[in-house]
């Protein structure tokens, strides 16, 4: 039982950081109706600007650092918005997938000419303690990473639902011509909420950087099919359902690690989805008409 | 004169590459874009290695029998994902490709993880050659056939193809396993060239990159699929001169081809629609006599816009 507490809560941990990833995935489908395939690579580049910024401060600054983050990931998320995302808008899915794949592929090894291609110790910006919760132990670091990710996840949420703009991206998700003729500026609307989740997506990856204590070039890879996973098995009507299926399949991970074999578990979060689109092809809880 | 030892991996690549995407080609003609394309050649491989190396079949029966299950696992996937969406169908395969990977990487008796080996070599560039010119005769026969006519049908629109009589799932599944089974083949002769089998051979970034391919080149047209390849395969050679920075070179020729070209390098212009090549606009080439288009038949009864070409028959 306390196996299965331990690996419970390791699982949420890194399920929130899917579901950080997966829901900035899941606004640039829905909205944009285009896979960002560079977007784990946004992810990276926030890692990276943030580990820069807090070496500006001497002994962590971990403020600084997710700034840092969120400040590199939003630019690179503009750039890619304006340069490639934007004159694409309109075009067959698989053009902009080709098209993205190809800025994750400059993105990527970009970064590893700058920082060569192997993984480089990222600063601890968190001090390395303890905490028992009941049977679960976890660290600073891993609670911190929970809560800025639930935190976003939150925050998101209460953007898309409560707010002007937020709910003007629900309506063009829904049908861009009839919100267009309702006088939303899509295009305005889609390259807010580009940025939106390049932002998430960079003060997420301080925390996971924190985190694990190393960062890489090609850290992209596998957050980005992951989340990827996440938005195709929970579909895209529901924003939440994202968030819920990226917990699900980090804690489901952790138990497949915990209790059959590490190696099986990237394995995991194929089965589940080729088992959802064979019985539900448009996602567990719906998607809208592409 | 430069080396030929130099240049021969490359041309081998560049031909397997070719036949290989020829064989996705095939399969996204009736609108399956397959992203199992490095799942299939990898079955193939297994099942062509297994059979040289455990029993002892010679070299051209295990590449046939590597195409028979590269078709074999076409026919399945087509199958399994007949009534699904486009879009969804491309995710499916994606993960059965990925589901495939994980499966070789577990099964202890083709290796595993740690790999098939024992493969002896077999290939050359002449049968390189061979199976390239193979797939495009193949492909090129299919291309002008009635099948083929019918699988371009079906990708503009099903629901107008099966009005005019076309059987769509007899359709998808013929082109998904002639496809396949290419790539099968492919995948064998392959297997006979690098001697090694890995898991990860499997995976979807190795199928993403027929993809690249395939879009890059365009297809609309057979010649899409072979220029995507030949310039995709030889391009990062070709830019060894730029050391480190050759992926970021070839990644930003990827964006610009798709920002400048969207619909890939080759395209094909419907007849009756004038040409512009250069800023020139060229006359439109003229319909034959009697020649209707689909839309001209469908447009009154069916929603939508119809743009399938047809055969006069």
């Amino acid at each position: 039982m306390d196996l299965f507490l331990q690996q419970l809560s390791n699982g949420l941990v890194i399920g929130s950081t899917y579901a950080v990833v997966a829901v900035g995935f899941a606004l640039a489908f829905t909205v944009l109706r285009v896979i960002q395939f560079a977007h784990p690579d946004v992810f990276m580049i926030g890692m990276f600007t943030g580990m820069v910024a807090a070496g500006f401060v001497p002994g962590g600054g971990l403020a600084v650092a997710l700034l840092g983050g969120a400040v590199g990931s939003t630019a690179i998320g503009a750039i890619i918005e304006r340069t490639v995302v934007a004159p694409l808008r309109g075009r067959d899915v698989l053009t902009t997938l080709i098209a993205t794949l190809g800025v994750s592929v400059i993105l990527q090894n970009g970064m590893a000419v700058i920082v060569g291609p192997d993984p480089i110790p990222y600063p601890r910006l968190l001090p390395a303690r303890f905490y028992e919760i009941g049977p679960v132990l976890l660290t600073l670091r891993q609670m911190f990473c929970l809560g800025l990710c639930a935190l976003l996840l939150v925050l998101a949420s209460l953007y898309v639902r409560r707010t002007h703009i937020g709910r003007a991206t629900r309506a063009i998700a829904e049908r861009p011509d009839v919100a267009a003729a309702f006088g939303v500026d899509v295009r305005r609307v889609c390259q807010i909420t580009f940025w939106l989740a390049s932002t998430m997506a960079g003060l997420a990856a301080v925390a996971v950087g924190s985190l694990y204590g190393s960062a890489s070039a090609f850290v992209g890879l596998l957050y980005g099919l992951k989340a990827f996973i996440c938005m195709l098995v929970a579909g895209n009507r529901y924003f939440e359902a994202v968030i819920a299926v990226g917990l699900a399949l980090g804690v489901l991970e952790a138990l497949v690690t915990g209790y059959v074999s590490s190696s099986l578990r990237d394995a995991v979060a194929f089965f589940v989805l080729i088992g959802v689109l064979y019985l539900r092809p448009n996602g567990l809880f719906g998607s809208y008409a592409t | 004169m430069p080396n030929l030892a130099f240049f021969e991996p490359i041309l081998i690549f560049t031909l397997l590459n070719v036949a290989m995407t020829i064989g996705l080609y095939v399969t996204a003609l009736s609108g399956q874009l397959s992203m199992a394309t490095a799942a299939i050649a990898g079955v193939g491989g297994y099942a062509s290695g297994i059979l040289t190396v455990k029993f002892g079949v010679p070299f051209l029966p295990a590449v046939a029998a590597g195409a028979f299950m590269g078709g074999a696992l076409g026919c399945i996937l087509a199958l399994l994902t007949l009534k699904m969406r486009d879009f969804i169908l491309k995710l499916t395969t994606l993960a059965a490709g990925e589901a495939l990977s994980v499966l070789a990487f577990n099964w202890d008796y083709i290796g595993g993880a740690n790999s098939f080996t024992g493969l002896e070599p077999h290939t050359g560039v002449f049968t390189c050659l061979v199976v390239a010119l193979l797939a495009f005769y193949v492909a090129w026969r299919f291309d002008g056939s009635r099948l083929g006519y019918a699988a371009r049908a079906v990708r503009d629109d099903p629901l107008a193809a099966a009005s005019m009589g076309v059987s769509v799932a007899q359709v998808r599944i013929i082109t998904f396993t002639l496809g396949s089974a290419l790539i099968g083949m492919a995948g064998a002769v392959q297997a006979h060239y690098l001697l090694v089998i890995t898991p990860s051979q499997l995976g979807f970034f190795v199928s993403l990159n027929y993809v690249i391919f395939l879009l890059f080149g365009g297809l609309q047209t057979l010649a899409g699929p072979i220029l995507g390849a030949v310039v995709l395969t030889a391009l990062p050679e070709a830019l060894r001169f730029a050391n480190e920075y050759r992926l970021i070179v070839y990644g930003l020729i990827i964006v610009g081809v798709m920002l400048w070209r969207p619909d890939g390098l080759l395209t094909r212009t419907p007849l009756g629609v004038a040409r512009r090549i250069l800023g020139f606009t060229l006359r439109p080439a003229r319909l034959p006599k009697g020649a209707l288009r689909a839309e001209d038949v469908l447009s009154p009864i069916l929603p939508g816009d119809g743009v399938a070409m047809t055969k006069r028959n």
